[in-house]
């Protein structure tokens, strides 16, 4: 029904009010949240109707939220995809719980890390070289992690760039992605069956954090396209109990 | 080096929690905006009403109407940009206000948009009574008994089961029905005229003026957006987008009914005036008889709609006058599944119904129930739009953003608005609606010094809202990124 993207054309033309809207962003930064309009507005040498409309605007799209007080501004959750995701290195216990899976599966095994709303894979599997990081983190819908973040978000929409074709199974409209997110959301495991790589599929439960349940990381595994789409009973059961052992060493 | 200001400490989950939160499209939103205000059932009723002040004035009125209804919008937008709320204009005016204002604010929503869901339901009872006697059907007061409990019944069924599911049917009935609408208009525009022009006594100045107060009713329930603002998705955009567009179209389409009705009586001595069924009128007269079934069809759907939206709406305002500590907390729990207000829904669905059932069967005429309870919601609205305008400066002002156009459109508004609504009590003199509004008046008073005396904390803390919480904001300390 609507699109992530805006659809007036930007014409570019309005310097000034992108420069300004930066400087707003990159002062509410650095001065630290709770930082009020009337100083953002002083201390960047402002007019104050322009600041509010600006800062209406960021809060509109949400790189900027407004604290519970209405006065002061924080960077949202949003922002953070301004940014390149650190990759950190898990702990030594997860990165061992991982391994103890790659023991007993013949499946590549990867974790990986949702910061940033991306996929970024924090412990790849050395023997089964997943596909390129660049397009997990671009394409979330395509791979197996990336619709678990995806059905974690209620603006979900809003992550989805571009609905791009990789093979003749790659989902390739927005209400079945819909569909399969929702079945994510619902069931607790995503999968995908060649629509990355026609002959590769990846299963993946995510990594909730013990106390709140919000989502850590997600844990997958890689194989061949045919047998992705089994019931694999057994497999799954595995996934999700190394899964829940990974959760509090993550949270 | 310039002092860093302290994070203040943020709630895990919002006070508002247990609804879907951001989970509504612009569309969506926009399409419960547009069935509250019910434009279509506005199209077709509120251009004689007008007339009768403003005769061939009628839709400069409308106009005025249109730009008073922009200006409310305005002062809306001022804190919707800002908060998401569940309590619409309620919640905005405690924000600006203190405590009594936003409970009478609470107070006057709760009567407009009960007297207004109950007025839907009357309406496409009435017009659906019609439509099944111009069928040949029966004409006995079962037909408008069982439609309300019908289609009351299906309203709260579909708000209990979710928002969204309602938000999308209320938008498919309202697209139909708007289509249907400006068809038939477009239709009798086009129509030759039946004669020659007479001349219309000029309604001057004063009467245009009179008829901005009927022209105004037409637009009631045009904000039942700002009830969604924690369910809808980029609210700080799409809520008030929702409000001011509602009020630009329904005042469009307002407009457009007028002429086409003002030019159509225009060779009829006493001009639209005089018209008692004016569409139906003009329809037979061009030839077109067939025209007022799809008519009566058209605005069923409206008002039904309406009923459905309003029905939204209520619920939520209860929602969070409970959750504000100040009506039975039980209003403020959620279901569990389906994420909406499941015990204010199914308390006052049944209300509503069975209240307006047993007028029908006591013999009370649809008619001039449908005007009494629009009257009276009218006066609801008046007051509520009254206060919230007045709260946006000040509102401003405490969070320190305060700009002169803020302050200008609600020294525009407040003055006419204030003057509307002395306008209507003075028109409603000696009619029960006088007799209705005070003693709701006084019911809400009572309640307030109950409140008051008993839970003086929560009234002073009152108006919740959809805060930001720790998970919303970017590196809050308690959590990982």
């Amino acid at each position: 029904m609507t699109t992530p993207r805006d659809p007036l054309p930007l014409s570019g033309r309005q310097p000034r009010a992108v420069r300004s809207a930066l400087a707003v962003l990159e002062e509410v930064v650095a001065a630290g949240p709770g930082v009020t309009a009337k100083e953002i507005s002083a201390a960047l040498k402002m007019p104050q109707a322009t600041t509010y409309r600006l800062l209406n605007l960021l809060v509109g799209e949400e790189y900027l939220v407004r604290l519970p007080d209405l006065k002061g501004f924080a960077l949202g959750r949003r922002a953070a995809r301004l940014a390149v995701p650190v990759t950190t290195t898990p702990p030594t216990a997860a990165r061992g719980v991982v391994d103890h899976l790659r023991g007993l599966v013949r499946w590549g095994v990867h974790l990986a890390a949702f910061g940033s709303g991306q996929v970024t894979l924090v412990d790849p599997d050395p023997d089964h070289p997943p596909s390129d990081a660049a397009l997990l983190a671009r394409y979330p819908q395509v791979s197996a992690l990336g619709r678990l973040l995806l059905a974690d978000q209620p603006e979900w929409r809003a992550l989805v760039r571009e609905l791009r074709v990789f093979t003749e199974h790659t989902v390739s409209s927005t209400s079945e992605l819909a569909v399969r997110i929702d079945e994510v959301a619902h069931d607790g495991i995503a999968r995908q069956c060649g629509e990355l790589r026609a002959d590769r599929g990846c299963l993946a439960v995510p990594v909730r954090a013990p106390g709140d349940g919000r989502l850590v990381a997600g844990l997958a595994l890689s194989g061949p396209a045919s047998r992705v789409a089994d019931p694999n009973t057994e497999l799954v059961a595995l996934l999700r109990e190394h899964a829940d052992r990974l959760g509090p060493l993550l949270a | 080096m310039r002092d860093r200001p302290v994070l203040p400490r943020l709630r895990e989950r919002s006070p508002v929690h247990g609804l879907r939160r951001r989970g509504l499209a612009p569309l969506e939103v926009f399409a419960q905006s547009v069935s509250g205000a019910a434009p279509s059932a506005a199209m077709a009723a509120t251009p004689a009403i007008v007339a009768v002040s403003a005769g061939g004035g009628t839709v400069w009125s409308f106009a005025v109407a249109t730009g008073l209804a922009l200006l409310v919008a305005s002062c809306i937008a001022r804190f919707t940009r800002r908060m998401a709320a569940t309590g619409g204009l309620y919640s905005l005016t405690a924000k600006g206000l203190n405590p009594g204002a936003a409970f009478a604010s609470g107070a006057a929503l709760l009567v407009g948009y009960g007297m207004l869901a109950a007025a839907a339901l009357t309406g496409g009872a009435t017009y659906l009574q019609a439509l099944v006697a111009r069928l040949g059907g029966s004409v006995s007061v079962l037909v408008p008994v069982g439609a309300v409990v019908v289609v009351g019944l299906g309203a709260g069924a579909l708000a209990l089961r979710g928002v969204r599911l309602s938000a999308r049917v209320v938008l498919l009935v309202e697209l139909v029905s708007i289509t249907l609408m400006l068809a038939i208009f477009g239709l009798l525009l086009a129509a030759p005229p039946a004669g020659p022009e007479l001349p219309q006594p000029d309604p001057g100045l004063g009467g245009v003026i009179a008829g901005v107060l009927p022209a105004l009713a037409a637009f009631i329930g045009f904000e039942i957006a700002t009830a969604l603002g924690s369910e809808a998705r980029r609210p700080f955009r799409t809520v008030p987008r929702a409000v001011t567009w509602t009020a630009a179209v329904s005042g469009l389409l307002c407009v457009f009914a007028a002429q086409t009705q003002v030019v159509g009586f225009a060779s009829v001595p006493g001009g639209l005036a005089a018209q008692d069924a004016p569409v139906p009128t003009l329809a037979a007269a061009g030839g077109w008889p067939w025209l007022t079934p799809l008519l009566d069809l058209g605005l069923t759907m409206s008002f039904f709609a309406c009923a459905l939206a309003t029905t939204n709406a209520l619920a939520r305002i209860l929602f969070s006058l409970a959750r504000d500590g100040v009506a039975p907390r039980a209003f403020g729990r959620t279901h569990p599944r389906f994420a909406t207000p499941h015990v204010a829904i199914a308390v006052v669905v049944p209300v509503l119904v069975v209240g307006l059932a047993t007028c029908m069967v006591a013999g009370v005429a649809l008619g001039p129930l449908l005007v009494f309870l629009l009257t009276v919601a009218t006066g609801g609205f008046l007051v509520a739009y009254l206060l919230v305008c007045l709260a946006a400066p000040v509102f401003l002002r405490r969070i320190g953003e305060l700009t002169w156009p803020a302050v200008a459109a609600t020294s525009i508004i407040v003055p006419i608005l204030l003057a509307a609504l002395v306008a209507y009590v003075v028109a409603s003199g000696g009619t029960p609606v006088v007799a209705a509004l005070a003693a709701l008046a006084g019911a809400a008073v009572t309640w307030f010094v109950w409140a008051r005396v008993r839970r003086p904390r929560e009234v002073a803390a009152i108006g919740v809202y959809d805060e930001t919480v720790a998970a919303d904001v970017l590196g809050d300390p308690g959590r990982a990124a």
